[in-house]
């Protein structure tokens, strides 16, 4: 056993923190969550010189080659600093399903998305919310015409491709288009998390043979251990923002003075910091411990990542509604931080499958019939 | 990072396994009731058959008879037993004061009781509440005073476990009767068949008997059965504090797998399909894997010699609430049948819930409560003001 980090890691860690001191603070996560664009294009930008939109794209595509224990480095960071960024879903699960696919148009946009140029969205939801193959229905058939309604689709106003999970004759078929495919229309919706959702309507939408990302009935081939990934992706980053919540408090209780002394040496204070960082650690190793198991190809990593998933989700949930109770009344406003974490929580917890959703996965792997 | 077993780890736990496979948990005598921390009955039989093993000294240096093995070897004993269900209530305790032994017993101590210890023979009591020293140890009132060769101890400890069935026992005393607080104690060990030693059993909630009360009258203790020097007590107990902690949950996690596996058994054959108890269950699978991590977490870094009181602490608190949480989860699935003791006629899953749901009860009391578990994690862990002691 070894849990320390890596000098890549290690690497990874110090650049992000310190960048995301200087780009990143609370004031402007606030001022992009209350953008209606909400998105800092421009920071891609700068993010994009430091190589974390081609992290875990391969050399030879133009990406930084790096390691999934390097992405969850980041995501902790990007967590910590509550930081809004298509990077779960382009830089993560689309990079992941196109390297997945290979094939001359996935080789064609790879280089692109690691130089920050272009950001793909994933349409996956529809009517019935779940991230689960029973519930894609939106019929898709290449070459053919596409019809039909994907929603709560992150960041469709900044991406320039999508990847599309529709139901062809023969399966599940993902299909990459470029958002800019006559018929492909993005309605916003308005979310208390701060992230920019949208409804994407296909109407009458061509889509060509090589649209399709591997082979027609193959979508989840390609994207299954991509969503897996992007579970384990926002499980990471959960664990940093709830790391941060646990700093907030922690801070707070020790300068707060109530009573001639500060509110953290109560004991009723003490006692739910205490709660907080336990159900941070507690977090943390088990996503660390699923990453292991991820890439030591374990037979049951897919079972870890659905664990730790399903817990991060509850205990980094846990730790922000506590946190406000830490944090009293200030922590209530719109310009103190505590609520964006809270928010990015809840959006990350929903996020790549809901806690239901995984509790399914863990049900079976403990043998419930 | 990488969380696999080493080779050596790896070939360990299968030659662990194989133990248990030929020498059934179930074959050996029990004579102490499981106190449902997952270490099992207290069983002298399956101790000693540890100690033919050598596996009751498998971390020591190798001058006192060890393995020198590395503590992750440890824990995988621990966790595969516990695992099994196998009957070693009395070897945590005999690995802490072993340990405490190594590190600050004298000489004679060392070579007359280790042995005893490696063989099974020897088996321990911690003397260190008394009735009115609980949360606040150092409010005891045992006291020892030399008198010639021996310590000359008088008072009583409580919650002492399996005390009455053990051989040995280590009392925390005021050796200075002139000191307060923290200064001026010493850890002894004493011989149960000491005259003046008086142990009498306390009948739990469960029925059964775990703790004991121990009287001592002017128990005359040989000088050198002191740990280190006189005044060092209270600095070992906290330095051992968090091995101890530590030690005395690390197998928690694999035992709740267990309680959880036999209610996956029961659910699948009396309720199947049942959508609560299939979603509680599973979640309550995620928290036992964290709860792992945790003490995974906390292994490496006191392996390492890097502070860990606050993820030792956090470990422990998690450890015994989530315990309580499982187990109670545990009576809600059996329904009417949960009460029904082991034993009973229509009793379901062997009666072990409801025992070890009772158990859990004291879990989040000893060892530290819950209580002093986060003011540890909020004050040593996380730097937070210590609440300001009442004069006088």
């Amino acid at each position: 056993m070894d849990l320390s980090l890596s000098s890549a890691q290690q690497l990874v860690q110090q650049s992000a923190r310190a960048f995301l001191r200087e780009h990143c603070p609370p004031e402007r996560v606030q001022a992009l969550a209350l953008d209606p664009r909400g998105f800092a294009g421009d920071l891609w930008k700068e993010v994009a010189t430091l190589g974390w939109p081609g992290l875990l794209i391969p050399a030879e595509l133009g990406g930084g080659g790096g390691s999934v224990g390097e992405a969850l480095v980041l995501l902790e960071e990007l967590g910590r600093a509550c930081c809004p960024s298509p990077f779960v879903a382009s830089a993560v699960v689309a990079t992941t399903t196109l390297l997945a696919a290979g094939g001359r148009r996935a080789h064609a946009l790879l280089p692109k998305l690691a130089l920050g140029e272009r950001i793909c969205a994933l349409a996956l939801l529809e009517e019935a919310g779940r991230l689960e193959p029973g519930a894609i229905t939106m019929a898709v058939a290449a070459p053919g015409r596409v019809g039909g309604r994907k929603l709560l689709v992150a960041d469709a106003h900044v991406a320039t491709d999508v990847i599309v999970l529709g139901r062809g004759a023969t399966g599940l078929t993902a299909l990459l288009l470029p958002m800019d495919r006559p018929g492909i229309q993005a309605r916003p919706l308005d979310s208390m998390t701060g992230e920019k959702l949208f409804e994407l309507t296909f109407t009458d939408v061509e889509a060509r043979a090589d649209d399709v990302l591997g082979s027609a009935g193959g979508g989840l081939a390609v994207m299954e251990p991509a969503l897996r990934l992007g579970a384990l992706a926002r499980s990471a980053e959960m664990v940093g923002a709830a790391q941060r919540v646990l700093e907030l408090c922690v801070e707070h209780a020790r300068v707060r003075v109530q009573g001639g002394r500060p509110i953290g040496s109560y004991q009723a204070v003490q006692h739910a910091c205490a709660d907080l960082f336990r159900d941070v650690e507690s977090a943390r190793w088990l996503a660390w411990e699923a990453a292991w198991a991820l890439e030591a190809g374990r037979p049951d990593a897919d079972v870890a990542i659905a664990t730790a998933k399903a817990y991060c989700s509850e205990a980094a949930l846990r730790v922000a509604r506590r946190g406000h109770q830490v944090m009293g009344a200030i922590g209530y406003s719109e310009e103190h931080p505590l609520h964006l974490f809270h928010k990015r929580i809840l959006a990350a917890g929903l996020d790549m499958g809901e806690p239901a959703l995984h509790l399914e996965t863990v049900a079976r792997a403990i043998g419930l019939g | 990072m990488d969380f696999a077993r080493s080779d050596s780890e790896q070939a360990f736990a299968d030659e662990v396994r194989a133990f248990l496979r030929a020498h059934p948990p179930e074959t050996f005598a029990e004579d102490g009731t499981d106190a449902g921390y997952g270490s099992g009955a207290h069983s002298h039989a399956f101790t000693r058959a540890l100690g033919e093993r050598g596996w009751l000294s498998l971390c020591w240096p190798r001058e006192h008879g060890g393995q020198a093995k590395p503590m992750g070897h440890l824990l995988i004993l621990l966790e595969e037993l516990a695992a099994a269900g196998a009957p070693f209530g009395p070897v945590p305790g005999c690995l802490q004061v072993s340990d405490s032994i190594i590190r600050h017993g004298s000489e004679t101590l060392q070579r007359e009781i280790l042995p005893q210890v490696a063989r099974g023979e020897a088996t321990f009591w911690q003397g260190y509440s008394e009735p009115d020293a609980g949360s606040d140890l150092l409010a005891l009132k045992t006291h020892a005073r030399l008198d010639g060769d021996h310590w000359v101890l008088d008072g009583r400890k409580i919650w002492s476990s399996h005390a009455g069935i053990a051989t040995h026992g280590t009392v925390l005393a005021r050796t200075d009767a002139a000191s307060t607080r923290q200064r001026g104690l010493s850890m002894l060990m004493v011989d149960n068949r000491l005259p003046g030693m008086d142990i009498r059993p306390i009948r739990s909630l469960t029925g059964q008997v775990y703790h004991y009360e121990i009287f001592m009258d002017s128990v005359r203790v040989p000088r050198e059965w002191i740990m280190g020097k006189p005044g060092e007590g209270f600095g070992q107990l906290l330095k051992g504090l968090d091995t101890d902690r530590f030690w005395g949950r690390s197998y928690k996690a694999p035992f709740l797998r267990r309680i959880l596996g036999s209610l996956v058994e029961h659910v699948n054959a009396e309720r199947p399909g049942d959508p609560v108890a299939r979603r509680r269950l599973a979640q309550a699978a995620t928290e036992i894997a964290a709860l792992r991590a945790l003490f995974h977490r906390a292994a490496w870094l006191i392996e390492r010699g890097l502070p860990a009181t606050g993820e030792v602490s956090a470990a422990k608190l998690m450890a015994d609430e989530l315990g309580q949480r499982v187990l109670s989860l545990g009576m809600e699935l059996l329904g009417p049948y949960g009460v029904l003791r082991a034993g009973s006629p229509l009793a379901r899953l062997r009666g072990e819930i409801e025992h070890q749901y009772q158990t859990s009860w004291g879990h989040t009391l000893a060892g530290g409560t819950s209580e002093i578990q986060r003011t540890t994690i909020a004050v040593r862990g996380l730097g937070l003001p210590a609440e300001p002691r009442p004069r006088g």
